[in-house]
């Protein structure tokens, strides 16, 4: 009872600082997402007819092929873009550096590298059936948690050059986690443990139910987890010290987001592969169109994510049918660039 | 309501940064921290506001001390306004003032938001910066937009009779004179409606004309504590400086060039 007068003061106190336009901007992102959801729910190598569909009206494939096969993996794919976008957001505002993408500062690998050890070392140990489709996205919870952790502690001793150093452990994680994974896929004969491909490019093929709900569930936790903590992220830019004496609790939310952002991170990339970009790309993005204040931020970042990885997955369905390019390859081919482009802009004074 | 600290001896690395140090400041009351750089009047503000725990000596806002009070409660009884870091997004002038409107503030007085933010604007004189982008301002304006912020998060219905204390590292740093001497009146201002205040000047003559109260400092020790009529006297100055510093006694002006 108390919590959830709390969580209702909080969300009252975020309304009033959203601007009339920000609002506005919210409401037209959440109807772009609806509109990729159902496109990309209809279109693919197997047309779904979604309004025979709804009128009852549709052959029985097609609704196996809808309901088996293309909702999961749309929604897997809204949610994987949903988690990353906010936890791009988050980082960059924790880490007050707008380079703080979940894939170049080596989270998402470690988060791979978790999730694939457990494959291979720790799946003999998997009993129960509920416990095992818990247990890879949590492997990878830890993965990335201990790679926020170690960037934090770094960072913070290298003071204003942290920016730098952020990227370059980024660098060295990323080599490490795929030497590893490398390693792990080509030793392992476990039919589990996916292909190099998936780990480092990413794909929402064959995601199935029984493995997808427990991953909405911990996702979905780990955004509204995060949402609440805006005003607070908004104060911690003028700097921790400025915003400790403005009554944040600076370890508390430090906690809150290093943690949700692992847990987002961890079981994107446990059910979906490294997915690169999309943390940077969607939190910048957001950013130009609407303002730099999390209240709008977190929100936008979730459901301008959501968008862009259900195109970026239909468009990887689409290209070469009936075969996939890997997702990550588009959202890297968007992303980079864009990478690029933010570098030479915090070049200048 | 009364804010001291009693006995503070501070340590940081092995290095003495504070010794013996004992002062009190009263509602409505100047009290200007002087001294050498590396004396210890920042850490004094930390103190002071809670960012720092002394290894000896306590904090006390009234009897209590600062340690037993949350920090939402110690961010609502006091701001601090101090050298600011750089900041990384875009946000607006009007952005960083707003973050001087806490929660509770907010939770207690909705609807008067409006007001409070449109009163300190106008007191600040900062209406033209308002909309501007924060990381384009120079770094007098910056210094102006945070003190308008702290302002802002000590901001009462008229009719409030709770303590509030404004802590100034510096507060006049960067700025040209006029706005020098507009922020100090608008400190002493301040001052009269009852906010206790504590300021680090360099300025010995601003010092002198604006405080009730001062503190030399010297190498963390307290070497002088009181009116400035009294305490600032040409022997003690020139020997916390090193510098003969002389006081011309018709016109009380301090100089030392």
């Amino acid at each position: 009872m108390k919590s959830s007068t709390k969580l209702l003061r909080l969300w009252r106190i975020n309304k009033a600082f959203l601007s009339r336009s920000q609002i506005s901007i919210l409401i037209k992102l959440a109807t772009l997402s609806l509109f990729c959801l159902m496109v990309a729910t209809s279109i693919g190598s197997y047309e779904i007819p979604l309004l025979q569909i709804m009128l009852g009206d549709a052959q029985l494939l097609q609704q196996i092929v809808l309901i088996e096969i293309r909702l999961p993996r749309v929604i897997l794919s809204a949610l994987v873009g949903a988690g990353l976008g906010v936890a791009g957001a988050s980082l960059q505002g924790l880490f007050r550096n707008p380079l703080a993408d979940p894939g170049l500062i080596g989270v998402s690998a470690g988060a791979a590298l978790g999730a694939a050890l457990f494959i291979v070392v720790g799946s003999g140990v998997t009993t129960g059936f509920i416990a095992g489709v818990f247990l890879l996205p949590i492997a990878a919870i830890l993965g990335a948690s201990f790679v926020i952790i170690m960037l934090y502690l770094l960072t913070q001793g290298f003071g204003h050059q942290g920016v730098t150093y952020m990227l370059l452990v980024g660098i060295a994680v990323n080599a490490i986690a795929s030497v590893a994974i490398g390693i792990l896929t080509f030793v392992s004969t476990d039919a589990e443990l996916r292909g190099l491909m998936f780990w480092t490019m990413g794909s929402f093929g064959g995601v199935t139910w029984p493995v997808l709900l427990p991953a909405i569930f911990i996702i979905l936790i780990a955004i509204f987890y995060l949402l609440p903590s805006a005003r607070q992220l908004d104060i911690i830019q003028l700097g921790e010290p400025e915003a400790y004496r403005l009554g944040v609790n600076i370890k508390k939310l430090k906690y809150r987001i290093i943690f949700s952002s692992a847990t987002a991170v961890g079981a994107s990339v446990a059910l979906s592969g490294m997915i690169g970009f999309v943390g940077l790309v969607v939190p910048h993005l957001a950013r130009l169109i609407g303002g730099v204040n999390h209240n709008y931020l977190l929100p936008a970042s979730a459901l301008m994510g959501a968008s862009l990885m259900i195109t970026a997955d239909l468009i990887s369905r689409l290209v070469i049918q009936p075969a996939e390019l890997p997702v990550g390859l588009i959202t890297s081919a968007i992303g980079s660039p864009f990478f690029l482009w933010l570098i030479f802009r915090l070049r200048r004074p | 309501m009364t804010i001291c600290t009693k006995e503070i001896f501070l340590s940081i690395n092995g290095v003495e940064i504070l010794k013996n140090v004992s002062l009190e400041i009263n509602e409505g009351e100047i009290l200007t921290i002087l001294g050498p750089n590396g004396a210890g009047k920042s850490t004094i503000v930390n103190v002071l506001s809670g960012d720092i725990t002394p290894q000896n000596g306590h904090t006390y806002y009234d009897e209590r001390p600062i340690d037993s009070i949350s920090i939402q409660e110690r961010a609502f009884t006091r701001s601090v306004m101090s050298q600011i870091q750089p900041i990384v997004f875009d946000f607006s002038v009007k952005a960083i003032i707003q973050m001087g409107w806490l929660d509770r503030g907010y939770a207690a007085y909705s609807n008067d938001y409006e007001d409070a933010i449109n009163k300190v604007i106008r007191e600040c004189e900062v209406q033209d910066l308002v909309d501007r982008n924060f990381t384009h301002l120079s770094g007098g304006e910056q210094r102006r937009v945070c003190f308008a912020r702290a302002l802002l998060q000590l901001w009462r219905p008229s009719n409030s009779k709770e303590p509030r204390y404004l802590f100034l590292d510096e507060p006049t740093a960067n700025l040209d004179l006029a706005h020098e001497i507009k922020i100090l009146n608008l400190i002493k201002s301040k001052a009269e409606e009852g906010v206790g205040i504590v300021m680090v000047l360099h300025d010995l003559n601003l010092a002198n004309r604006f405080s009730h109260r001062v503190v030399i400092l010297k190498k963390g020790e307290v070497v002088g504590y009181g009116k400035p009529e009294v305490v600032l006297s040409e022997e003690l100055l020139s020997s916390t400086y090193g510098l003969p510093i002389n006081i011309d006694i018709t016109s009380n002006i301090i100089t030392y060039y």
